[in-house]
């Protein structure tokens, strides 16, 4: 049985078209997974390692509380999204989300050195708003 | 002196050699973006709170662990590997065998961690990496009063 030939006897041209349909599948994946977590996460918290932690399957009704430690003067500063906030003042917040969606869950991104009392106010406003799902986000290594 | 005269070219058609550079260079952008991303996980809680039922209440075999300012980690009042200790073997095999038993019994395993406001985070999340290895999903945090 003959195989197909090629066609053309001549040198195989460079397709411009299929190159660009790549670049643009490239370019939608890179958009996509880059966007979907800068927003919300202070990339400048040193998160503790827990190797053993569960996969995050997804962000949906997550409300981030990024608290960062300043070792300089010993103190914690607590930013809910992108805000710097007074834990008290959120509650109300807290509470319309949970009013809008029963499933929201409180997402604690710490520094690993934070003393456990910032962390346990961010408990204390979520218990408030009576939010009882709250997770802590770790590195795996 | 006489400038030259450019030719108007009204109809150049579309180019696709800059739309190239433009898309390469937007991802570059985002490749490099992309590159700064750490994967995070998490680790599970659920507070305590107010739970109506006309049922009979089941009980649960609660246990206590506490986190002292120092990093010592203790369940049940009972002291477990030093504080330098991240892996914390000791209390991540006791909490297997203590999953393992309340399998046995068919009852629920609760536990309730308690961690001193001044100890730090890490050492928590240590405490919860140990739990999450027993596979103890009733996990209840509070922390020590100031008052």
């Amino acid at each position: 049985m003959a195989g197909g030939g090629g066609g053309g006897d001549g040198e195989p041209e460079f397709q411009i078209a299929p190159m660009i349909d790549v670049l643009l599948v490239l370019l939608i994946f890179f958009m996509s997974i880059a966007t979907t977590a800068v927003s919300r996460y202070d990339p400048s918290i040193a998160l503790p390692v827990a190797p053993d932690a569960n996969k995050k399957d997804d962000s949906e009704g997550e409300l981030v509380f990024n608290v960062a430690w300043r070792a300089q003067t010993q103190s914690a500063v607590t930013t809910y999204e992108e805000h710097t906030v007074n834990l008290d003042d959120v509650v109300s917040t807290l509470i319309a989300r949970k009013k809008a969606n029963p499933k929201v869950r409180v997402l604690v991104r710490s520094d690993a050195l934070t003393p456990v009392r910032y962390i346990s106010a961010v408990i204390d406003a979520a218990a408030k708003a009576g939010i009882s799902d709250v997770t802590f986000a770790t590195l795996s290594r | 002196m006489k400038m030259p005269i450019q030719q108007a070219n009204p109809d150049v058609g579309f180019q696709i050699a800059p739309m190239i550079d433009v898309v390469f260079v937007i991802l570059v952008f985002f490749m490099s973006l992309a590159a700064q991303i750490r994967i995070e996980q998490i680790l599970q809680t659920k507070l305590p709170g107010v739970a109506i039922s006309s049922a009979t209440t089941e009980f649960v075999d609660e246990q206590i662990l506490q986190v002292g300012e120092d990093g010592e980690v203790s369940l049940n009042d009972e002291s477990y590997d030093s504080p330098q200790s991240r892996d914390l073997p000791q209390l991540t095999g006791t909490l297997l065998r203590l999953k393992a038993s309340s399998d046995a019994a068919k009852s629920k395993l609760v536990v309730t961690l308690i961690s001193h406001p001044d100890s730090p985070y890490y050492r928590t999340i240590d405490v919860l990496n140990s739990l999450a290895i027993a596979g103890i999903t009733n996990v209840t945090f509070t922390s020590d009063s100031d008052e």
